[in-house]
């Protein structure tokens, strides 16, 4: 029995203890209300955790997020898509465009004291490419052959043939700068956790599965950001996002779900910002399987759809109907649609192909990976059934989803996939060349309706090493309007995004990459 | 007794090894591939094929399955293929995390649930007995879910007393327990107030009361001493499924334990990190199981073991 006796004295202790807990938690409550009247840390709240930030490692956008502002590139991308200097303040390309000069910025150095050079600059390079390194987005430098520090302060890129979207490739968010001494010694296959950048934050702290911590460098070359601290915390539940934003807890978010923005903006202290994004969602079909490898089948599937309705009821406007493959931001972006919604004239073409009386099919979708996929899937059946096309739908998770749908031609089973693709680089060479050129067919690329016209193959090759931006748009041009004719995709909607914060943060851009940056932001009162 | 634990102890290998293989087998047979996973939609086939290569995914599955059990052994779980840390890394920096959220939610639960259970079964039928009934009911109904989020809204969003999300001071663990514990304290409540009601019924308590004794004595010396034998076996149970449960809660309070390391890594295909996890909480399961055992046998002398001396 005196384990019983002792057991309950246990509990006894246990009772007090908790007594003293519940009395911290008013204390502990109290102290961050005072933080927050202080304001010198700015909270945003994103959805997932980096996978890195070292640049080799890098892949998706949250990581781009983090990133920017701790470690920076050789030439920003503005808002607008204009290209301006970074960390190279001036760029020149010889006559056939296969030798770039870069003048890299001098008098910066990095977050430990390192000074940046051409040399730290190549280093740098040479790993992204290194074959060894394997990074996933080294293809984005697939043409360069060469670099050399040609001085202290002059970097020369040989390309193997011209390559004319360089110079928006080597502003992504993936080519970052980190100190050179934080990359010796380093073998092929190793990597750091905290990057040191150059950016106007140096990453000070990053808790696993929690948040990152960011502190203003108070060397930074360009102008000294106001806030001290940033802190990035990572909430996987939006609605918990949402929870956190409207406590003040986070003092911004991203990716704010459509159907939650008509509570947020109920709130006085909270602003919602709509902004646009270089991402287009669509349905691909399978070009190479019966009944659509008809293009009277897929014109007549794309006039089926009510994109508008979609983009009103589902997304309250804020997104907008694809006229192109590609959004209109992106270079080389030719307005030529959209299919306007006729069901009569998609039941004609079924029947000018010889299904007058509709047809079978199933349609493929994500669920959660974009906003609400799989009710806009269900949109699509409804109208599809409003012509006879009786669409099923079949779901998978996101991992086996891509698998799913990136098999080989003669293995690949599926009809139709509904995915959506980011042309980050804001040329039209990334939409198009990886989504739409026949080289690109599973496994090979992204592909993955199998289309081939071996016009727009010719057009698309030109344009990668055409230097000319006036001829580069005319074939583009002329690119996208076979593509529309053809339609390889139903052609959905360009996607928005949709950020929110509290009145008091100014400053803070919200970038149509998806990125979310601070560096200009500041408190107001 | 101590034939008995080293029994269980070596009993335990084959539930391990069992653990493993099912583990092992079952995050392989689910659709979708890692490398795909962590490269994403852009990927090029020569990325995906350099992942698969570095972390041996092109091996033979008897081969991966060997060396996951050596590393097992040698207490090297691998390295995660989404954050490349080694997964001893990622489990080690989280798990006190859930420890700390399983031991406060363990503790509210028995805390509340004991002592509504004790006035519940001492004042039966009576209105505070069928209330704390119903609510025991709710809370092990409730899904954890939807209690986080009304939890949430009207202490976060509306009160304005406790944080809604993260991690910080203790007062960001309150939330996040009582979610995590709701369920286990209105299964406690209900242990103990059945078996403080059989105790009640036992001759000795009479004999108890008929010595004149004090009600306060005859409940609190005398019954409750045996009414919590089964609430420490289910006590003891509670704290393993706790471990193993707060997945839901630390994903709603965005608290970075195991359990949301288990969610996301599954959905990354990371196979060595949800190997890892999976085993971990497994071989807790059992030694928790074993300790609970042992204690049993030490609260109540009537229990024998095979193979003990009488």
């Amino acid at each position: 029995m005196r384990g019983i006796v002792k057991m309950w004295s246990v509990t006894t202790v246990w009772m007090l203890i908790s007594l003293i807990a519940v009395g911290s938690v008013f204390a502990g409550g109290a102290q961050e209300a005072e933080m927050a009247e202080e304001r010198d840390t700015l909270t945003i709240g994103i959805g997932a955790e980096p996978e890195s930030l070292d640049p080799v490692n890098m892949t998706s956008a949250p990581a781009a997020t983090v990133g920017e502002h701790v470690v920076e590139r050789l030439i920003y991308m503005e808002e607008d898509g204009a290209l301006t200097p970074m960390l190279a303040t001036s760029w020149e390309a010889n006559e056939d465009s296969t030798v770039w000069t870069f003048q890299i910025r001098e008098g910066v150095t990095f977050h430990d004291g390192e000074p940046l050079n051409a040399e730290a600059v190549a280093v740098n390079l040479r790993r992204f490419v290194n074959p060894d390194v394997g990074a996933a987005y080294a293809f984005l430098l697939g043409t360069v052959e060469s670099i050399e520090a040609t001085g202290e302060y002059e970097l020369t890129m040989e390309l193997s043939q011209p390559f004319a979207p360089i110079l928006a490739h080597l502003s992504h968010s993936f080519i970052g700068i980190v100190s050179p001494a934080q990359l010796e010694g380093l073998g092929p296959n190793d990597t750091f956790e905290i990057p040191i950048g150059t950016g106007p934050y140096r990453m000070t702290e990053w808790s696993r599965g929690e948040q990152i911590v960011l502190e203003v460098n108070e060397d930074y070359y360009g102008n000294i950001s106001e806030i001290p601290t940033i802190e990035f915390d990572f909430i996987p539940e939006s609605s918990a996002l949402i929870v956190a934003l409207e406590t003040g807890e986070a003092d911004a978010i991203m990716r704010v779900p459509p159907q939650e923005t008509d509570r947020l903006e109920a709130i006085p202290e909270i602003e919602v910002v709509y902004e646009s994004s270089v991402r287009t969602i669509y349905i691909g079909f399978n070009n190479e399987k019966e009944p659509f490898n008809d293009p009277l089948v897929r014109q007549a599937l794309n006039y089926a759809v009510d994109k508008q309705a979609i983009v009103d009821g589902l997304f309250d406007g804020v997104f907008t109907v694809a006229d192109a493959p590609v959004v209109p931001a992106v270079f080389g972006h030719e307005s030529v649609g959209p299919y306007e919604y006729d069901p009569e004239r998609a039941r004609e073409l079924l029947a000018e192909a010889g299904y007058p009386d509709g047809l079978d099919m199933t349609l493929h979708h994500p669920t959660g990976r974009y906003l609400l996929d799989a009710t806009v899937a269900e949109a699509v059946q409804d109208m599809l059934a409003e012509v006879g096309v009786n669409a099923t739908l079949e779901t998978r998770e996101w991992s086996s989803y891509l698998e799913f749908t990136s098999q080989p031609p003669e293995e690949a089973e599926y009809d139709a996939f509904m995915l959506g693709w980011g042309t980050v680089t804001l040329d039209s060479d990334y939409g198009l060349y990886a989504l739409l050129h026949s080289r690109q067919w599973n496994p090979n690329g992204n592909n993955r309706g199998f289309y081939e016209n071996e016009r727009v193959d010719e057009l698309l090759d030109e344009a990668r090493v055409e230097t000319d931006r006036e001829t580069r748009e005319e074939l583009y041009a002329e690119a996208i309007e076979l593509i529309w004719e053809d339609a390889p995709w139903i052609f959905l909607y360009n996607q928005g995004q949709i950020n929110a914060n509290r009145t008091y943060v100014e400053g803070l851009i919200h970038h149509p990459l998806e990125n979310l940056s601070a560096w200009d932001a500041y408190f107001a009162e | 007794m101590y034939q008995y634990i080293m029994r269980r102890l070596l009993l335990t290998i084959p539930v391990v090894i069992g653990v493993s293989l099912l583990v092992f087998s079952l995050i392989r047979l689910l659709p979708g591939d890692p490398a795909r996973a962590l490269a994403g939609v852009t990927a090029t086939p020569e990325y995906i094929e350099q992942v698969r290569e570095r972390y041996g995914l092109n091996d033979p599955v008897y081969v991966q399955y060997g060396n996951f059990m050596r590393g097992l052994v040698t207490g090297d779980l691998g390295v995660s293929t989404f954050s490349r840390r080694p997964v001893t890394t990622e489990i080690g920096e989280r798990f006190p995390r859930t420890l700390t959220l399983a031991s406060l939610s363990l503790l509210i639960a028995t805390v509340v649930g004991v002592s509504a259970g004790i006035v519940s079964a001492t004042r039966r039928n009576s209105i505070f007995d069928n209330a704390s009934m119903f609510v025991a009911l709710v809370g092990v109904a409730a899904p954890v879910f939807w209690m986080a989020l009304m939890l949430q809204l009207l202490f976060a969003v509306q009160l304005r007393w406790l944080p809604a999300t993260g991690m910080g001071g203790i007062s960001h663990l309150v939330l996040p327990s009582i979610t995590l514990g709701m369920a286990s304290a209105a299964l406690m409540a209900r242990i103990t107030r059945s078996s403080m009601l059989d105790v009640l019924k036992q001759d000795f308590i009479t004999t108890a009361r008929s010595k004149g004794l004090a009600e306060r004595v005859v409940i609190y010396k005398h019954a409750l001493k045996n009414a919590l034998i089964p609430v420490v076996t289910v006590l003891g149970l509670q704290f393993g499924i706790l471990l193993g449960g707060a997945v839901l809660t630390e994903t709603v309070f965005a608290w970075p334990g195991v359990g949301r390391l288990l969610v996301d890594s599954i959905l990354r295909r990371d196979y060595p990190v949800v190997q890892g996890t999976v085993m971990l909480l497994a071989f807790l399961f059992v030694i928790i199981n074993l300790v609970v055992d042992v204690i049993y046998a030490f609260l109540d002398p009537r229990i024998h073991y095979q193979g003990q001396d009488n």
